[in-house]
């Protein structure tokens, strides 16, 4: 078992070393368009795909706190953040209206059977990446009040 | 274990090797352990279904590793250990250390195919649906092939064939589907709007137990269905018929009852900037379906084919989720069962910022109002001596029993820029004995408010005051947490639910719970002591029974 954990770690740490390419899957958004998702991170302006679901009150807090601040980040640094709803047919319904509602102004992509968040292995929400010429350059979980400032400093790390 | 190492060595010699490999791997690592402990107010632990009160420490560990090679394929496996033994709670068929599930994918343009196991998902999911949700202990995903092609950009074409997985083996039944997907907007060059059209067909092949059998043992499923938005308003309707087939009574499959079944889904709703309001109607008719028809009603959830989620909404808070309903898709003449009827409501609003109510902020609100009842008809128990089959007949849109109903309101509110808060109130009808098995109507209030507090340096801390009113006598709860965050890694918590009602399970007895995280990236360390109540632990609509624990639980989750 001890000799399992020590391969696990270093496969991983070597593993940090390289920034990942994004998998070859396409998303429908809301408005019913078909987008790839490999074609959209190749981008020389930073994206952030930041996975959520109308049930995970973590994530709306998150997408709240940047939408507030939102503006200010694009205008300095031209980064587009793309919310990809894990919602099965559940709550899927409530993503339009709950959008709407809250008025945020990000492009919405449906991961209704969670292809993409299988693919990436993403466990546990919210989670975000931050993706630049097709690379996954940042992978960050969780939630907590402020830690979008965090986030921006990367973002401006990366710009340029 | 010994094929797990050598696997583990064998990636690390690739990964030396070759650093290109890293650009296209993806890993997840998450790893869940739980020290059961005997606990003086609830009892010694004791897990009933593996017999055994030894045995204190539990794991369950997933490791997913994915590759992408040569532009187009993609290999995937997922280890899975259970060690000694599963968690409590969890179906006894996961057990030990073993490979979950592999697959292997091509994908371009115009051609998905993929060999193993996969996940698929039809229409919303009623007739098929293959997903993992590991907490709920559910892997249903299908062994075998699938094809996805694609001729042009607005059609969509699928087929598969597999059986399905149950624990580290795969189910007796076989299950056959093809899909086609429209999207007829593309078609005919529609602008602003948007509409698609779907057509599914779902099989079960299994053998019959019985020497002359009254049913086929292939049942057939079919569905259609229609999406179509524009502008603010959208709608989509969903149609199921289920091929007639042998229903389980009383434990048993009966070669005396056999019938058939359907389902009617309709949502529709509008949104604008600020506004949205959503509408859903559904009707189930004898819609459960299971790769093995004797599998029907399990507790595990496991060998269903396709997905029938609660449609009420998902409650955040712990005494918000006492009372969760389940959906009813089963038949059951003694409690006049065959489906349930009903519908959901949502209502989001925002208050724009400085106007009288809205503040300098504004005010989000949220409201959700939920109704469920049995079908009304009637219901013909077996009576081989009077000769009468069994048999039920009933209304396309009557409400039967109540089984459920729920009303909620959110309201979000900032009032400086380091302080917001949550009101939330809920008033709930929850007909025990149909979702449970026992007991009778509650009908309960409950008030949460929440409130965070911004204290600078990434400092934060929240609060959370709950209390439920019912009119049992049985339940009276209060619950609390508070929440500190020392940075943007660091977090703990402590909660607390009592109630002071004279139900046998839970009275006088705190389920409380203190624990704290640590995230690095996309790495998170939890850590709880706590005592687990009893009842349904619900994820995503779809609920099991979990047994009084108390222990330490530590959660670790990793992905690359």
């Amino acid at each position: 078992m001890k000799k399992i954990i020590i391969l696990i770690a270093l496969t991983f740490s070597s593993g940090l070393l390289f920034s990942q390419n994004l998998p070859n899957i396409n998303l429908k958004g809301l408005d019913g368009k078909t987008v790839n998702i490999k074609k959209i991170s190749k981008s020389k302006n930073i994206k952030i795909f930041a996975f959520w679901a109308t049930w995970c009150v973590p994530c709306i807090n998150e997408l709240d706190a940047i939408s507030e601040v939102y503006e200010d980040w694009q205008d300095e640094t031209n980064v587009e953040l793309i919310a990809i709803s894990t919602d099965d047919s559940r709550t899927k319904k409530r993503i339009r209206p709950l959008v709407n509602g809250k008025d945020w102004s990000y492009d919405i992509l449906l991961d209704d059977n969670q292809d993409l968040k299988r693919a990436l292995n993403i466990t546990v929400l919210p989670h975000l990446l931050i993706v630049k010429n097709g690379k996954i350059l940042y992978r960050k979980t969780s939630y907590i009040p402020g830690s979008e400032d965090e986030i921006y400093e990367i973002i401006q790390k990366y710009t340029n | 274990m010994k094929k797990l190492l050598i696997f583990m060595i064998s990636i690390q010699i690739g990964l030396i090797l070759n650093a290109q490999v890293l650009e296209n791997l993806t890993i997840g690592l998450e790893s869940n352990t739980v020290w059961y402990n005997d606990d003086s107010e609830t009892g010694p632990f004791f897990d009933t279904s593996n017999n055994d009160g030894d045995k204190h420490l539990r794991s369950n560990n997933y490791l997913k590793i994915d590759y992408n090679f040569l532009q187009n394929f993609t290999a995937s496996v997922q280890i899975e250990s259970y060690e000694p033994f599963a968690l409590l709670n969890y179906s006894k068929s996961y057990e030990g250390t073993n490979l979950g599930t592999y697959s292997l994918n091509y994908r371009d343009s115009k051609l998905n195919i993929t060999a193993g196991h996969f996940y698929s998902q039809f229409g919303s999911g009623l007739i098929l649906r293959n997903w993992e949700d590991r907490q709920l202990g559910i892997n249903n995903a299908l062994q075998g092939g699938k094809i996805v092609y694609e001729p042009a950009d607005f059609i969509s074409l699928t087929a598969l064939y597999g059986k399905q997985r149950v624990g580290f083996k795969t189910s007796e039944g076989e299950v056959f589907g093809f899909n086609s997907e429209l999207d007829a907007a593309a078609l005919l060059d529609f602008r602003d709007s948007s509409l698609d059209i779907g057509l599914s067909y779902v099989g079960r092949k299994e053998d019959t137990p019985f020497v002359n059998p009254t049913f086929d043992e292939l049942t057939n499923l079919f569905s259609g269905r229609v999406d179509f938005y524009q502008n603010n308003f959208y709608s989509n309707a969903e149609y199921i018929l289920k091929g007639e087939d042998a229903i389980k009574q009383g434990g048993q499959l009966s070669n005396r009852f056999i019938t058939g079944g359907n389902a009617i889904l309709f949502n529709t709703g509008y949104s604008k900037s600020g506004l949205g309001i959503d509408a859903t109607f559904r009707r189930l008719e004898n819609m459960s379906f299971f790769s093995e028809r004797n599998a029907a009603g399990n507790v595990f959830n496991e060998s269903s084919i396709n997905y029938i989620p609660g449609l009420t909404k998902q409650h955040d808070y712990l005494l918000t989720n006492i009372f969760v309903y389940q959906a009813q898709s089963i038949v059951n003449l003694d409690t006049s069962q065959s489906g349930e009827i009903g519908g959901q409501l949502d209502l989001f609003y925002k208050i724009k910022k400085e106007t009288l109510i809205g503040g300098k902020y504004g005010t989000k609100i949220a409201l959700n109002a939920s109704y469920w009842s049995g079908l009304k008809g009637d219901y013909i128990q077996d009576n081989p001596d009077a000769g009468t089959l069994p048999s039920y007949d009933v209304d396309l849109f009557a409400f039967g029993n109540k089984y459920f109903s729920d009303f909620s309101i959110e309201i979000r509110k900032k009032w400086t820029p380091n302080w917001r808060s949550i009101f939330y109130f809920v008033n709930q009808s929850y007909n025990k004995k149909i979702v449970e098995g026992s007991g009778q109507m509650i009908t309960s209030n409950i008030g949460v408010i929440e409130s965070t507090h911004k204290l600078g340096n990434r400092k934060s801390v929240r609060f959370e005051i709950q209390k439920l009113n019912s009119d049992s006598k049985k339940h009276d709860w209060t619950g609390g947490t508070i929440e500190y965050n020392l940075n943007s890694k660091f977090s703990i918590y402590v909660n607390d639910i009592y109630n002071n009602g004279s139900d046998s399970d839970t009275e006088k007895t705190h389920f409380f719970n203190i624990g704290g995280s640590y995230t690095k990236g996309a790495t998170r360390l939890g850590l709880n002591y706590g005592r687990q109540r009893a009842g349904l632990l619900c994820v995503g609509g779809v609920c099991r029974f979990v047994a009084e624990a108390t222990g330490l639980t530590a959660n670790l989750s990793m992905s690359f």
